[in-house]
């Protein structure tokens, strides 16, 4: 609603780049910090899906999730790959080439397909960029670092944990403004939900990080829960302030139907 | 793992059974919540004036939803077995796990979505939710209990050179594809416009005008769990287990063959043939659509309830 203010989207994405490149620098000294920042991503990706599928997309809302996690997967692969001499360029070249995959893609939506969403290309780049940062961060916790072929490889390609970052990530992208859809959808509702599905994510992470790595997996495993529980309640508390009347039981109230 | 002929069709009878649980268990929990197709409706229904006592799930589509829970259920199963725990109590803690998850976020788009159609002043039921929530999760328990077991089965015993997570997730995609196309018709045209005649199709003023009350008081989503268990569950189970056994049988027989490639094509035939016959059937006992009377004074009577 235009009465109450919102988060402006600049600051949304200057919070989710920082923050997620700032956690996974970080995720080398301390692998729990690359999931901090995937849930950063995850709380900027998903204002984005909701400003461009605000524009009446109602069964499209999963699908964005996915393509923005598909263009995010591809940038971070070759991002991270590509850079052999200097693995400090890594998330950087993949936050680039997703940003890259991202407007050529909404270009097309909007001037080839004619999807007519003035939004579309800015958002589309907003969310391909905040797929790889969120591929990089989950992945980063569970390699404990972010170098592509020694630790991302083997720790989290070779056993499979790749396809729960990819899955369960877009469901954290996308989930916020597909379980908030409707007319009285409040931005706030909307945050505090995506922090909660990012950290339903980082524990997720926490439980395969103890596999891969040990005894730093459960501190990201128990930093999910609580903080999950902080965002989960807040969430809680905002349904409490929006909904027409939380109820124990009762009748329909009438209308005129 | 080499195994003779008696033992690869015992383990492809288990296969099929466990997908045919998993398909009927997976279809039932997807009506639990109204997800999928139905869920436009009971969406749709307080926008028209038509509030309700339905759970309203709204995790994406089935296939996505179910892919997650499997997928999740795969990696926890998968450090278990890392862990040296016993296959079996790894696949139980990994789908239950996976099922609370599912159940976590289930919460989440029922609170969601009705605090975001306030203006039509849809209460939140908190009865609903403290008891649904829970059906939920034990459906989505045993169905990820299921396609955790197919895929370490797979993996483990069958030999497939994937991993558990990957063979979870496939399966888990399957079996929402399969319950959205076979179960949902059964809650969605059957039950919630069971007040119209049988087949006569969804005219647009009939949108969200859901049936909202039940044999006895008000309709929630365990009587339409109820409803759906009797065919919609079933039919899904059968279709998913059917689909499994089906194309494993001709490779488990004869081998990767050109004979076993000959057998599927056959089956793929008959298959074919007989969903022509059956559409056939259909149209012939309903034909096109046509608004009658009848359904203009149903629309008439609504507006006035």
């Amino acid at each position: 609603m235009s009465d109450l203010k919102e988060i402006p989207p600049n600051t949304l994405a200057m919070f989710g780049i920082s923050g997620g490149l700032l956690g996974i620098y970080l995720s080398p000294l301390f692998p729990t910090a690359g999931a901090l920042g995937a849930i950063c991503a995850v709380i900027w990706s998903a204002e984005a899906v909701r400003r461009v599928a605000k524009y009446g997309l109602g069964t499209g809302v999963p699908s964005i999730g996915q393509i923005a996690m598909g263009m995010g997967i591809i940038a971070a692969m070759f991002g991270l790959a590509i850079v052999k001499s200097m693995p400090l360029a890594g998330p950087i070249l993949a936050l680039v080439t997703a940003s890259i995959i991202g407007f050529i893609i909404g270009w097309f939506a909007q001037n080839v397909i004619k999807m007519k969403i003035p939004v579309m290309i800015r958002c589309m780049t907003e969310i391909a960029a905040g797929g790889a940062l969120i591929i990089i961060g989950f992945s980063a916790a569970v390699a404990g670092n972010f170098d592509f072929m020694g630790s991302i490889i083997p720790k989290v390609f070779d056993n499979g944990v790749m396809l729960a970052v990819f899955w369960v990530g877009a469901m954290a992208m996308l989930h916020p403004f597909n379980a908030c859809l409707g007319p009285d959808e409040r931005q706030k509702r909307l945050l505090y939900l995506a922090g909660s599905t990012g950290a339903i994510t980082m524990a997720i992470m926490g439980i395969a990080a103890t596999m891969t790595l040990g005894a730093s997996g459960a501190a990201t495993l128990i930093l999910g829960i609580i903080l999950w529980l902080i965002f989960y309640k807040k969430f809680w508390d905002e349904v409490y302030n929006d909904a027409a009347s939380v109820i124990g039981t009762g009748l329909i109230p009438k209308t005129e139907a | 793992m080499v195994l003779d002929l008696t033992m690869s069709m015992a383990v492809l009878a288990l296969l099929g059974a466990l997908a045919t649980i998993a398909g009927c268990l997976e279809d039932l929990e997807s009506d639990v919540g109204s997800q999928s197709n139905p869920n436009s409706q009971v969406q749709l229904a307080p926008q028209m004036g038509f509030l309700h006592r339905i759970f309203n799930k709204a995790i994406s589509g089935e296939p996505i939803s179910n892919g997650m829970s499997a997928v999740t259920g795969g990696v926890v199963t998968t450090v278990l077995l890392n862990a040296k725990f016993y296959p079996l109590t790894a696949i139980v803690i990994g789908a239950f796990i996976a099922a609370v998850i599912y159940g976590i976020f289930a919460t989440t788009s029922y609170a969601g979505r009705v605090a975001s159609q306030t203006r039509f002043k849809q209460p939140l039921y908190m009865d609903i939710m403290r008891y649904t929530t829970p059906s939920i999760i034990a459906h989505n328990f045993i169905v990820c209990f299921c396609l955790v077991s197919i895929a370490y089965i797979q993996y483990a015993v069958l030999g497939y050179p994937f991993t558990i997570p990957f063979l979870a997730l496939i399966w888990g995609i399957s079996v929402g594809a399969i319950g959205s196309s076979v179960g949902d018709v059964h809650y969605g045209g059957e039950r919630e416009f069971q007040n119209r005649e049988f087949g006569c199709g969804l005219n647009t003023a009939l949108s969200g005008r859901i049936v909202r009350r039940a044999e006895s008081g008000l309709r929630n989503s365990i009587d339409n769990v109820w409803f759906c268990a009797k065919f919609g569950g079933p039919a899904t189970g059968i279709g998913l287990g059917l689909t499994v056994f089906f194309s494993s049988w001709p490779t488990t027989i004869w081998g990767y063959t050109w004979k076993a490639m000959i057998v599927g094509v056959i089956i793929l035939a008959v298959m074919t043939i007989m969903n022509r016959l059956v559409e056939i059937n259909v149209k012939n006992a309903y034909g096109p659509y046509k608004e009658d009377k009848e359904e203009k004074e149903a629309v008439s009577v609504a507006h006035t309830h």
